[in-house]
């Protein structure tokens, strides 16, 4: 029912928990602006764009899992591993063409590993995905020797920090990358697919959706999304650290359910999503600049998920019990 | 042949853990003969004791179904333990840190059991949340140090050993998983909670007070937490901030390879004693192979992939 409501709105059109982000963004930026002088500056409006973009696309496969009552935390690290291999083309001085390619294929490549244990091996995704990072991390450290990456050529960056018609590559590419997930999602079978089974894989399952074929591939989906934003990363930095990615999954998962997408599935926002990422980006940097030590930053997204997920658990129960003692 | 076929359930559980681990012994063996002398096997106790409390914690939490997880043990571990020495700091008489340690835990425990119950949130989202604020807030108050002032009584009980085995593990894993496993097949709470994991909503329709045994649960998940880092900070010396490390995977390895159903209402604690065992010899050997220890975390995952995809696979077989 509200799948089909939904998927008569706009690309952009808005509702009451995304104008509340906006606000919340606003106000963020307003508040950090009053508390500190070095906020609201130019090159530090840049600096959180900057860092949101990786988040971004990650956060955009995220919001198709959760939706679908599934979940990736090593996602993070499918990331690093993507970044090992565009690295590795770029230290080998391979084309930038080539390594634009690698990241895409590393992060589906591994999506379907995820998709195998989880949706073949039909294990829930919590534990089976919890498995994979312990393994994928493990690989992380065997594939950098416990070194840094370092040191790489700028040939990817000389690609990716031009701008096209006056937009900015990385704009472009998420601005498509939410297009095409926003259409799949909307406007074709896969979409209501993947909230139906959000609500009730069972249900789904026996009204004769494929549930394995549109779980499996949401799990590529997100993979090649993570690869892209691997791409963006080592085009930035130039280097691939150790801990590439540890908090990457956290910080998605909690973008995604300030954005309103529900766990329980079958709502689902992608523009929440977009400025759940902002939001939490401008908190994350705004902290750090007024002098809270980043060691708080994982707590400050703890709190914000389990603190969202609380209101929202309160304030449904309350309009609900109100309805339910009013008179017919 | 036909025995192993025959036996089921718990029984062929143990069986396969002894054969795994006796594999993993006599590979060890091979490889390094000089491994396994006394010391060895009281260092491996000594490291079971801390994943055994965990995983029991874990394992029962899983077994109450209603996919039941805790995946905030480790955070859990790391903070009681600094919320009990900073607390001495701050003048607490020592003589109460045991006690403050293991309440600290419970009461980490109870708010998972808050979210859970109260607030009806996904178990695993809640405490991948608490998970992060502990083991955040652990890090955050100490900027990572690791925290000194463990009262000399306290390190005598933590490093005691008699005849081989460490006292911690004599004197609080072995009575707490005696009390549980005695707790699950004797009590009317124990069976409560096979019931509830087996089939929520019946256990529900013939009176058993689901809420609440979920909610005891996870506060006892959390109790056993603080127990874990009361042994780390015997044993240590110290107060570590990052002392529950990768336990969240861990426990849950153990859990899982102990043969605990994901889905709960099968299994039970013998096989998770023996898993713990299984794990901490297999992470101690590889340590005396010199293999670096970021290898651990691989394994230990790779290994509950494993776990979870036979589990599946036999259920095939046998329908």
């Amino acid at each position: 029912m509200s799948a089909v409501r939904q998927s008569g709105s706009g690309v952009f059109s808005m509702n009451g928990r995304e104008w509340s982000l906006l606000v919340a963004c606003l106000l963020a930026i307003a508040i950090f602006s009053v508390a500190s002088p070095h906020y609201a500056t130019q090159g530090n409006a840049v600096t959180v764009l900057r860092n949101s973009i990786e988040l971004l696309l990650i956060g955009l496969g995220m919001t198709l899992l959760l939706a679908m009552g599934g979940v990736d935390v090593s996602i993070g690290i499918v990331m690093g591993l993507a970044a090992i291999a565009i690295g590795r083309i770029l230290g080998a001085d391979g084309s930038p063409f080539v390594a634009l390619v690698a990241g895409p294929l590393v992060g589906a490549l591994l999506g379907c590993v995820t998709a195998a244990v989880v949706v073949l091996g039909r294990v829930p995704a919590i534990v089976g995905t919890l498995g994979l990072l312990g393994v994928y991390r493990t690989a992380v450290f065997a594939l950098l020797g416990g070194q840094w990456l370092s040191g790489l050529p700028s040939s990817l960056n000389d690609l990716l920090a031009t701008t096209v018609l006056g937009i900015p590559v990385p704009a472009l590419v998420i601005a498509v990358a939410y297009l095409i997930v926003w259409l799949a999602l909307r406007r074709t079978p896969y979409g209501l697919h993947l909230l139906a089974i959000g609500n009730s894989e069972e249900k789904a399952r026996l009204s004769g959706i494929p549930v394995i074929k549109v779980r499996f591939l949401t799990f590529v989906i997100s993979g090649v999304l993570t690869g892209i934003a691997a791409t963006f990363y080592v085009a930035t930095y130039r280097n691939v650290e150790t801990s590439i990615g540890s908090t990457s999954a956290l910080d998605a998962i909690a973008a995604v359910i300030l954005g309103g997408t529900s766990i329980l599935g079958g709502r689902c926002s992608l523009l929440g999503t977009v400025l759940g990422v902002l939001l939490l980006r401008i908190l994350q940097n705004g902290l750090l600049l007024i002098g809270v030590p980043s060691l708080w930053q994982p707590v400050v997204t703890g709190v914000l998920i389990i603190g969202v997920l609380g209101f929202e658990a309160v304030s449904n129960r309350l309009p609900l019990t109100r309805f339910q003692r009013a008179p017919a | 042949m036909r025995t192993l076929r025959n036996l089921q359930g718990p029984a062929l559980t143990l069986a396969l853990l002894c054969a795994l681990w006796l594999i993993v012994i006599v590979g060890l063996l091979a490889l390094k003969p000089s491994v396994f002398n006394l010391g060895t096997v009281t260092t491996i106790l000594q490291f079971s004791t801390i994943l055994a409390l965990v995983g029991l914690g874990q394992g029962m939490v899983i077994l109450a179904g209603g996919t039941g997880i805790d995946l905030s043990v480790g955070g859990a571990v790391s903070l009681s333990a600094i919320i009990a020495l900073l607390s001495l700091k701050l003048g607490l008489p020592p003589v109460l840190l045991p006690a403050v340690c293991i309440l600290t835990g419970a009461m980490l425990g109870a708010l998972n059991g808050l979210l859970v119950n109260g607030l009806a949130l996904l178990p695993f989202i809640a405490t991948l949340g608490t998970f992060f604020v502990y083991s955040g807030v652990a890090l955050a108050v100490t900027g990572g140090a690791a925290q000194s002032g463990v009262p000399g009584w306290l390190l005598v009980w933590g490093r005691g050993v008699v005849a081989g085995i460490p006292v911690p593990f004599l004197t609080l894993a072995i009575p707490c998983f005696a009390l549980a496993g005695l707790a699950l097949m004797a009590t009317a709470w124990g069976r409560w909670i096979y019931a509830m994991g087996f089939n929520e909503r019946s256990a529900r329709l013939v009176g058993i007070p689901v809420d609440r045994v979920r909610f005891i649960l996870y506060a006892l998940s959390g109790a056993l937490a603080g127990a874990a880092g009361l042994v780390s900070l015997a044993w240590l010396g110290s107060g570590r901030p990052n002392i529950g490390q990768n336990l969240e995977l861990e426990s849950l390895t153990a859990a899982m390879l102990g043969g605990i159903a994901i889905t709960g209402g099968r299994g039970g604690v013998g096989g998770v004693f023996a898993a713990v065992l299984l794990l901490v010899t297999l992470k101690t050997g590889l340590l005396q192979l010199n293999i670096n220890t970021v290898w651990q975390v691989g394994i230990v995952g790779a290994l509950l992939v494993f776990v979870l995809l036979a589990d599946r696979l036999s259920q095939r077989w046998r329908s």
